[in-house]
């Protein structure tokens, strides 16, 4: 009988110290994988000023067409006319893997934004640039250093600003900077 | 007029602009139409019934949920109404799917993947429990949830990626209600994400949960895509549902987004 309640005894002890056991640490029971790394990986350096250079022509037909391309379409993938000369609509990039992958090449879908002649579906968080020529550049308002350093960096001109930023970034290049000023400040067809 | 074009239902907003702005907006007559109908008959609704058998035989339904949770079955969908919220069994702030995973793990059951149809499904329902009731998270209530809000106004500010851009960068108050491509950018306390997500997507034809919804967001603007259920992501949450809980919203599960 006192051997029957020990035992008794016993077992219920160790019930509960397994149950204990299993009672599971629910702080790790669910997914809450890491952010941080990927979002401090993924920050962009403070503005910075630039010069345009000096290799920019501004008066190249070739590069105020391929502006107007970066200009006009978000990616190569959903861009549908052929690049112009001097710009590709998909780039390869090195994976994690080692495979070269073919990835579409980023534009600069400035019309989301943006109004400018031939536009289709413009936006209206930045400023019309229509008539920009005739309006800024002609009247002395603003100069193409201005238009160069707006498009590579707006924080320069304005800190608190909703524009991309474009050449910090590294998402575009010097040349492409020229492109796009070129194109903004062109003359352009009236329709 | 931006308030006006805000506070009315996204239906007229639409038909407003179309009026004002031509051809110009993405949306159709044809998609107008399907919208009405599908305001009537939101194809979602599939997915939360769905949401709450696998709940019901899975985890023993919504009395095993009040007890995990450590409330009464009655005061589950103020409780529900009130995430994500601070859970001290879980030793964190959550998001409900969170929650959920959790007391699979504690039945001895495997983790449903965040991310997986099943799981947002489930998360819909759980939500969804909580219709009609007003959004209410109270980020005040304990440390914890502070330093969440706090995280996540940092992380709704953070511009970042390869345009520079943050959530901010198009969802604040100074540019709400302006057109990025041909869409008019919404106020997220306005719209009540807090409260209307998950939704159905029509442009995705499927039951996407707010975090999924951030997602999208961050891929388009070239944001790397942050996991869902990280700190980060949950603390987005925490700051988004707020905006719409100081607009005094209600839960109504599931939304119906274009
Ligand atoms: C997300 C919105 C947005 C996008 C995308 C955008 N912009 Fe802007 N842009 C603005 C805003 C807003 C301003 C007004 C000034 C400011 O706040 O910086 C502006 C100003 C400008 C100006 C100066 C106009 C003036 O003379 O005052 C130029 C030029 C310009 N943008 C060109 C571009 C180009 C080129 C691109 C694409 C590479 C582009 N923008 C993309 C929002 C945008
Ligand atoms: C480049 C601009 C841009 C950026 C950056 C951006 N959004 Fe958006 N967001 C939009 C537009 C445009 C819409 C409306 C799209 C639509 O109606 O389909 C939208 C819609 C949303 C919605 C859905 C609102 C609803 O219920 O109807 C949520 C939620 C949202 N954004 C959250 C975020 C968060 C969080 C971030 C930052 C991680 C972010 N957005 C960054 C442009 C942006």
């Amino acid at each position: 009988m006192h051997t029957k309640l020990k035992y008794l005894a016993m077992t219920a002890l160790f019930f509960s110290a397994s149950s204990a056991m299993y009672a599971v640490d629910l702080t790790k029971a669910y997914d809450m994988p890491d952010a941080t790394e990927m979002i401090k990986k993924d920050l962009f350096p403070a503005a910075k000023k630039y010069t345009m250079p000096k290799s920019c022509d501004l008066n190249d037909p070739k590069a105020i067409a391929r502006g107007e391309y970066i200009f006009h379409n978000l990616n190569g993938k959903k861009a549908k006319k052929p690049a112009p000369e001097g710009l590709v609509k998909f780039v390869e990039k090195k994976g994690k893997d080692g495979k070269v992958k073919k990835k579409a090449k980023q534009f600069g879908n400035c019309v989301a934004c943006h109004n400018i002649e031939g536009a289709r579906g413009a936006g209206n968080i930045g400023p019309s640039l229509e008539s920009y020529k005739e309006n800024f550049i002609d009247t002395k308002a603003r100069d193409a250093q201005f238009v160069y350093q707006k498009i590579a960096d707006p924080r320069i001109d304005n800190p608190n600003t909703h524009m991309t930023v474009n050449l910090t970034t590294g998402l575009f290049n010097e040349q492409e900077i020229c492109d796009l000023t070129a194109y903004v400040i062109s003359e352009k067809k009236k329709k | 007029m931006r308030k006006v074009i805000l506070s009315i239902a996204f239906l007229s907003t639409m038909g407003m602009l179309q009026l004002n702005a031509g051809e110009q907006f993405a949306m159709s007559d044809a998609d107008r139409a399907m919208y009405k109908e599908m305001l009537e008959n939101n194809p979602a609704e599939i997915y939360v019934e769905e949401g709450g058998e696998i709940l019901e035989d899975s985890l023993g339904g919504e009395e095993a949920l009040a007890k995990f949770l450590g409330v009464s079955e009655k005061d589950l969908p103020k409780y529900i109404a009130g995430f994500p919220r601070y859970v001290e069994k879980l030793g964190n702030v959550v998001g409900i799917d969170q929650v959920l995973q959790a007391m699979e793990v504690e039945q001895g059951k495997k983790k449903t993947k965040l991310k997986s149809g099943k799981m947002f499904s489930m998360l819909a329902y759980v939500k969804s429990l909580a219709n009609d009731e007003l959004i209410g998270i109270d980020v005040d209530a304990d440390e914890h949830i502070k330093a969440a809000y706090a995280l996540g106004k940092k992380t709704y500010m953070t511009a970042r990626g390869g345009r520079g851009l943050s959530c901010n960068s198009c969802h604040s108050a100074d540019i709400v209600g302006q057109v990025l491509r041909t869409q008019p950018l919404p106020d997220l306390g306005e719209v009540a994400v807090g409260g209307t997500w998950p939704a159905y997507r029509m442009t995705k034809s499927s039951l996407r949960t707010p975090q999924r919804r951030f997602q999208g967001c961050m891929k388009n603007a070239l944001l790397k895509v942050i996991p869902i259920g990280s700190k980060e992501m949950v603390a987005l949450e925490v700051y988004v549902t707020k905006l719409g809980a100081d607009k005094k919203k209600k839960i109504a599960i599931p939304g119906l987004k274009r």
